[in-house]
């Protein structure tokens, strides 16, 4: 679904009755690859979700069922292949949301909730520790903590912010920025969790007031261009936050749409590099939010380099196993999924895989490092910032 | 194990065949009413009411064998007890041909996938049965090749299910059906023997396509493939259906055979539109879609024919090539009608081409009388034959009207057959028709080769050659005809 797309959800009860069960969503579904029971398809949960809520069979709520709404990664791999058009990424949404309503999620949702609501962070860290990461920084930059008015704003995050493995992100990302001279600044303490992880556990309202707070926070400071390294951030912005910045006028961009554009203006030259890179693509970036183009366009920049698209590539990519809060309630499902990725890597030949989403970097290497193969997993502003270097 | 009719010593050697293949499968063996209850139905939304007094469709075991020899071994085990064995892939068909009627074990075959062998010199493939001819077609387009031909379910479908049901789709019209394209296959046999089989083996290939899945498991196919093509794709309008249909008569038997030859007719075409999905500036009329595939100078006698056509014709247009394109695009999608349901009932007719214009006269009259409004589309899956799927809107959650509904299906059947149509696959809801889709002869053929090679019935039984005895013709055509009556008396429901 991109964002020009119209989502044709109407209520959970309608579009489960117009589901065709052709299981077209079932051979692109990740998490029906690894588990292979039809109940882990999505055409089998919304057999049952019709029979629970278009049927009033409320009997038909069991725990296994609950269980498999939450294997889900969200990755919008249904959504693309539905034959009906049903909205299946924002019907896996609204069912987390009414299990949440009816007290049946998992208990990792409310610890979720229950540390987002404490810290405003996933971590354990306090908020205000948002900007440990710079002091990494050679010389930290003279406006990173809420600059009023600068001309750019990253929004770093929680995990490029709080955890060490993901740090290398928002360095590479705040270094290429200070090389090509662009006034930028974060949200600082004042960086909220963007509310995905609770609007992915079906905490619909909480997920509402992150949202509102970072919103309000861009505007106190007059920002008119954000720019986001998480995927899934960029997502919450570019199509959860719409309401709340409606009449204000805000440029939402990936970062590797902003350093893309660093790149063809001449801001940053990237030199040879003698790699054979592949790139995966991350589902709330591509498939979910239609951003293909950027980071390739910043692979094939590099000269020297050499490019090869995976097996599954762009609108037809496979999921790392990391979206969707999946990592919280079936780690081992998760690793799975990130493990048939990591096949397709491998078949490449690639020396460097690169993605665009610091989740997908962490499954990704962490099934490479368990496969034993040679191969560097990037960011691609990490990649970028190789070739400037 | 759940609760099931079983009672005495035979039916304790069938639990505790049961419970063997359980523990030899592990993990992947469920029979828990959870995973169950999923495998006893299809795409079909038939009610309860209806189909718990006919068939006992909830498995007693679920199990997803991990290769040809694990199969083996379960059709041996069930074999010996006496177990009825329904093998399932993609689930894609509304008949119930992967759907128990008698209980037993469900196969769900898909961990059987992947490419075993690509031969590019000799353009063949090998393939585990239930890979999807999605994944299929990935596979080979990245690497410059493609299926011949690929069902209108692609996505789902699994290469062994359409081999064993007609195997005819899209690409079929230019390169014939699926049996024609399998140069050999692995199958279990009911006994659980493991055979290699080819067109002159003993039995021969060609007793396995179309057979339902009663005769044998296939696991295994190789099957010929084509170099991927360049396309060119046209997209015709016209508000007469008969202008419309000799330009499709000419395009397929012309020089150039078009790769694909999809039609629309107006009821469809206007549903469409009010959906929001019918082509810019269309909201009526028939549609023909005609898509190529060859060498360049294929294409373009191709282009000259439809456009000399086109050219002659008082009311055929081009519609633009971006319309052309999105209707290729969305050819595995025809789905896509249901939002207007929130149910779809319909017939989908084996129909000889030449009696199109015909049978559409007729469902359009049938339609005025039914109040009904009935779509119809489909495409010409041979130079004889199209598959024509004729349908209307229903309310599944509304069971009284939609199992009256479903007696409307008999009179878009009864149509068909006025113009030497039948059914397009059996499974279990088509039986009754069995005396119009096969010759008495042909039928006892079949059957013999059923009691050959599976004398105890077992494999996917309830299927193909025989009807149940409350869907006997008789019964059934009274049946259908009462419930007929009782929507017209009742002033028709909520089928639309």
């Amino acid at each position: 679904m991109t964002p020009d797309d119209k989502s044709l959800l109407q209520d959970l009860e309608k579009e489960s009755l117009i589901c065709g069960r052709c299981g077209n969503c079932r051979s692109s579904c990740p998490v029906y690859r690894v588990i292979g029971w039809e109940s882990a398809s999505p055409r089998g949960k919304i057999s049952m979700a019709k029979e629970i809520f278009a049927k009033g069979h409320q009997d038909s709520l069991t725990g296994d069922f609950a269980r498999r709404v939450a294997q889900c990664t969200l990755c919008g791999a249904c959504t693309r292949e539905c034959a009906t058009g049903i909205d299946t990424r924002n019907m896996w949404l609204e069912l987390r949301r009414r299990l949440c309503q009816m007290g049946q999620e998992p208990q990792a949702y409310d610890k979720i909730r229950d540390n987002l609501l404490a810290r405003k962070n996933v971590s354990t860290f306090d908020n205000e520790d948002r900007l440990e990461w710079a002091q990494d920084l050679d010389e930290e930059p003279e406006h990173l903590d809420r600059q009023e008015g600068a001309e750019v704003c990253y929004f770093v995050g929680c995990v490029s912010s709080f955890f060490p493995q993901a740090a290398q992100i928002p360095l590479a990302v705040s270094q290429l920025l200070m090389k090509a001279g662009v006034d930028f600044t974060t949200l600082g303490g004042e960086e909220w969790c963007c509310g995905f992880p609770l609007l992915g556990a079906g905490f619909v309202d909480d997920a509402r007031e992150f949202a509102r707070h970072n919103v309000a926070k861009v505007k106190e400071l007059g920002i008119h261009t954000l720019i986001a390294s998480c995927a899934s951030c960029y997502h919450v912005w570019k199509h959860d936050c719409q309401e709340d910045l409606a009449g204000y006028d805000l440029e939402i961009l990936h970062t590797s749409e902003y350093l893309a554009r660093l790149v063809r203006d001449g801001c940053l030259e990237p030199q040879p590099l003698d790699e054979v890179v592949t790139y995966h693509d991350p589902c709330d970036l591509g498939r979910n939010s239609g951003v293909f183009e950027a980071p390739r366009e910043i692979i094939r920049s590099i000269p020297g380099v050499s490019f090869v698209e995976l097996e599954h590539s762009r609108e037809s990519s496979l999921c790392c196993g990391g979206g969707g809060n999946l990592q919280s309630v079936d780690p081992d499902l998760s690793a799975e999924i990130a493990r048939f990725r990591v096949e397709e890597i491998a078949a490449t030949g690639a020396t460097v895989a690169v993605s665009a989403c610091q989740q997908c970097e962490q499954m990704l290497s962490a099934a490479i490092r368990k496969a034993g193969l040679p191969v560097r997993v990037m960011d691609v502003s990490e990649l970028l910032l190789e070739a400037v270097d | 194990m759940p609760d099931r009719p079983w009672r005495g010593r035979e039916d304790m050697e069938k639990i505790e065949a049961l419970l063997q293949i359980k523990k030899m499968c592990a993990e992947r063996a469920t029979d828990s009413l959870f995973e169950c209850i999923l495998y006893a139905r299809d795409l079909a939304p038939v009610p309860a009411l209806l189909v718990d007094p006919l068939f006992r469709t909830m498995p007693d075991l679920v199990v997803r064998p991990a290769d040809a020899e694990e199969v083996s071994a379960i059709l041996k085990l069930a074999s010996a007890a006496g177990i009825p064995v329904t093998p399932r892939a993609g689930a894609s068909t509304v008949y119930f041909n992967t759907v128990p009627a008698r209980g037993g074990i469900v196969l769900d075959l898909n961990l059987l996938r992947g490419v075993v062998e690509l031969d590019e010199e000799n353009l063949t493939v090998t393939v585990k049965a239930a890979t999807t001819w999605g994944e299929l077609e990935h596979y080979l387009n990245t690497r410059g090749l493609a299926p011949l031909s690929v069902p209108s379910s692609a996505p789902s479908a699994s290469i062994g299910g359409w081999f064993t049901m007609m195997g005819y789709g899209i690409g079929s019209l230019k390169y014939g059906s699926l049996l024609s394209q399998v140069q050999a296959a692995e199958v279990v046999l009911p006994d659980g023997e493991i055979r290699g089989l080819t067109p002159e083996s003993d039995p021969p290939l060609d007793w396995f396509a179309a057979s339902e899945g009663t005769l044998g498991i296939v696991t295994r196919l190789k099957i010929a493939i084509r170099r991927n093509n360049p396309m060119r794709h046209y997209l015709l309008h016209s508000p007469n259906l008969g202008e419309i249909a000799e330009v499709l008569m000419v395009v397929k038997d012309s020089g150039v055979t078009p790769y694909n030859l999809h039609f629309t007719d107006d009821a469809c075409v206007q549903a469409m539109h009010r959906q929001g999905i019918a082509p810019d500036g269309v909201s009526g009329g028939c549609l023909l879609a005609i898509d190529y595939e060859g060498m360049p100078e294929e294409l373009a006698a191709a282009e000259q024919t439809v456009e000399s056509l086109v050219a002659v014709s008082r009311t055929v247009s081009f519609l633009s090539p971006e319309a052309a394109l999105e209707e290729w695009d969305e050819r595995y999608k025809s789905l896509k009608l249901k939002r207007s349901g929130p149910s779809e009932l319909g017939g989908e007719v084996w129909l000889p081409v030449q009696s199109l214009v015909p049978y559409l006269a007729d469902i359009k009259q049938l339609a005025r009388r039914l109040h009904l409004g009935l779509c119809t589309y489909g495409h010409v899956a041979s130079p004889e034959r199209a598959i024509v799927m004729t349908m209307f809107f229903a309310d599944e959650t509304k069971v009284f009207d939609y199992i009256i509904g479903l007696s409307l299906v008999k009179k878009i059947h009864d149509v068909g057959y006025r113009h030497g149509g039948y059914p397009y696959g059996v499974g279990l809801w088509n039986t009754p028709y069995l005396g119009r889709i096969f010759t008495g002869r042909r039928l006892a053929e079949l059957r013999a080769r059923k009691e050959r090679l599976d004398p105890k019935g077992l494999l996917n039984p309830g299927k193909l050659y025989r009807w149940p005895l409350l869907l006997n013709p008789l019964f059934f055509a009274v049946g259908m005809d009462c419930l007929a009556g009782i929507r017209s008396l009742t002033g028709g429901g909520s089928c639309r």
